[in-house]
């Protein structure tokens, strides 16, 4: 992709770009943080926020729409991880629900969910919570209508076409499938915080 | 040098926000009300994110252990130095063996305590704000509880004393009126669910915390799936669920997020949302972009002869 971007003033202080995949969203933010002319940037899956000072508000849209970018997609060449998940029961209480939802008996959904490598797309939402494509994208999930308040640490969501996982407790809106057998322990030491985007992972059933 | 005797509900330490890692999932923490900080700060010769003490609806008592300067900002309360009563917004000066207490206040939520050169508190993530969901900053990761001490970064007495001029004391109140401007996904709302956004009375919800609060009284329209692609939002973003009850975020707030943003709330009344507790009443003021960081410039130049660094 090379193109010129449109930002949209979504908060005053905020900025947001749409873009066509996360891997651009990650590119283009990768490539805005090092300018270091805002407050915070930010990707989505679709999207990618700058937050700026209030004096800064000229310069910064000024300078997001003066930026041309040529995306660079590739990902970086990491070893796969391999993560145990207990599906349904108390630990993946929306488990039978999302199987009858997509046609699939509980063994269909393992062999489709384990079968395959996923990649993580974003680190986002609280420190930790990754969001890995790799469903089929025909998975369409809906998110929970009212979000719970607490979701245990290391439990697997999934919404849309991806798969969430939870490192920490806290509130939660994906509908919940199962739990990651054993607590992540990151490659950041004392952090909570195991993946970088693009890290490729796989799913084995407990 | 300060142990504490009752932490009441929820006392941390919060010092400055964590800008700029939301990239990895880290939300911002610091004080959920940063002009009150900022003020109590000020009364000991502090930066203004000096690391204090978030005193969540008072019930808080602690024995002092060496001389200090302090001072107390934020949800007034009524605040005794061994039973001598002594007043918010003026520089304190403690001796060994006082004791400091603070009832609950009637308004507003969160006080802060500031000691002369900033209490001492891990730093993680560059930051030592106290970041309960992830047990990281402040004491441990977590709330301070009976029998805690906490230190002193350096010398604890100040010279001065010093009161907040009577003008730029934060009001504290029932009934709120906030600036918000519209968001990325506004238009998802039904015409009659954005102007009962932006005109109808609101009141917050039981669930109200340092990571987001609920607005309850309406419930909107907002035509969704449930399957918008995860998206950046900030503290003062407002999503709305499904269920149609919009959550307000607040300084913990997650860094993304699935629900649709319909408002965002003005940066120059963010503070606010630390001050607002279940069963206030709040009405949004529609803002263009704009007209919303004017209104943050005139308040930074309000307070700039006495934050000469903001806040």
């Amino acid at each position: 992709m090379s193109d010129k971007l449109s930002p949209n003033r979504v908060a005053d202080d905020v900025f947001e770009i749409r873009v066509d995949s996360s891997r651009q969203a990650q590119w283009i933010a990768r490539t805005l943080r090092k300018a270091e002319l805002a407050e915070d940037v930010v990707a989505g899956l679709e999207t990618v926020c700058v937050k700026f000072a209030p004096a800064s508000a000229q310069q910064v849209s000024d300078w997001l729409q003066g930026i041309d970018f040529a995306v660079d997609e590739t990902l970086p060449d990491t070893p796969i991880i391999t993560l145990d998940i207990h599906y349904g029961g108390e630990k993946g209480p929306d488990f039978e629900w999302v199987c009858e939802a997509l046609n699939l008996s509980a063994e269909a959904f393992i062999e489709m969910h384990t079968g395959q490598t996923h990649t993580v797309e974003m680190m986002g939402f609280t420190p930790g919570f990754a969001y890995v494509s790799g469903l089929p994208e025909d998975v369409k999930i809906p998110r929970l209508s009212d979000p719970r308040l607490r979701v245990a640490a290391g439990s697997v969501g999934v919404s849309g076409a991806f798969t969430g996982i939870y490192a920490l407790a806290g509130p939660g809106g994906w509908p919940l499938i199962g739990r990651l057998s054993k607590p992540l322990t990151g490659p950041i030491s004392g952090a909570p915080i195991f993946f970088q985007s693009g890290q490729r992972l796989k799913f084995k059933a407990a | 040098m300060l142990r504490i005797r009752k932490a009441g509900l929820q006392t941390t330490l919060q010092g400055q926000a964590r800008i700029g890692q939301r990239f990895v999932g880290m939300p911002y923490a610091g004080p959920a009300d940063p002009l009150s900080m900022a003020l109590a700060n000020r009364l000991v010769g502090n930066p203004a994110d000096a690391t204090c003490l978030e005193i969540t609806y008072g019930g808080f008592e602690a024995e002092i252990e060496i001389a200090c300067s302090m001072a107390l900002a934020g949800a007034p309360s009524d605040l005794a130095v061994s039973g001598q009563a002594h007043s918010f917004h003026k520089t304190l000066h403690l001796q060994p063996g006082d004791t400091l207490t603070l009832a609950p206040p009637v308004q507003g939520v969160r006080a802060y305590l500031a000691i002369h050169s900033a209490f001492e508190a891990a730093v993680q993530f560059g930051s030592t704000s106290t970041y309960l969901t992830a047990e990281i900053g402040g004491l441990e990761g977590r709330a301070l509880r009976a029998d805690d001490t906490i230190r002193a970064r350096g010398s604890t007495t100040f010279g001065d004393t010093l009161e907040t001029p009577e003008a730029l004391r934060p009001v504290f109140t029932h009934q709120f009126a906030l600036r918000a401007t519209r968001s990325s996904e506004t238009d998802l709302l039904t015409a009659d669910s954005e102007r009962a956004l932006f005109s109808e009375m609101f009141t917050i919800g039981r669930q109200a915390t340092r990571m987001g609060l609920a607005l309850t009284g309406h419930t909107l329209t907002v035509e969704s799936d449930g399957m918008m692609k995860s998206a950046p939002v900030f503290p003062g973003t407002i999503q709305c669920p499904p269920s149609g009850l919009p959550i307000v975020l607040s300084c913990d707030a997650q860094t993304t997020g699935g629900y649709p943003r319909i408002a965002s709330i003005a940066r120059c009344v963010r503070h606010l949302l630390g001050l607002m507790r279940p069963g206030d009443q709040v009405r949004l003021l529609h803002r263009a972009p704009e007209a919303a960081l004017e209104d943050d410039q005139r308040k930074q130049n309000f307070f700039s002869d006495w934050l000469e660094d903001g806040f």
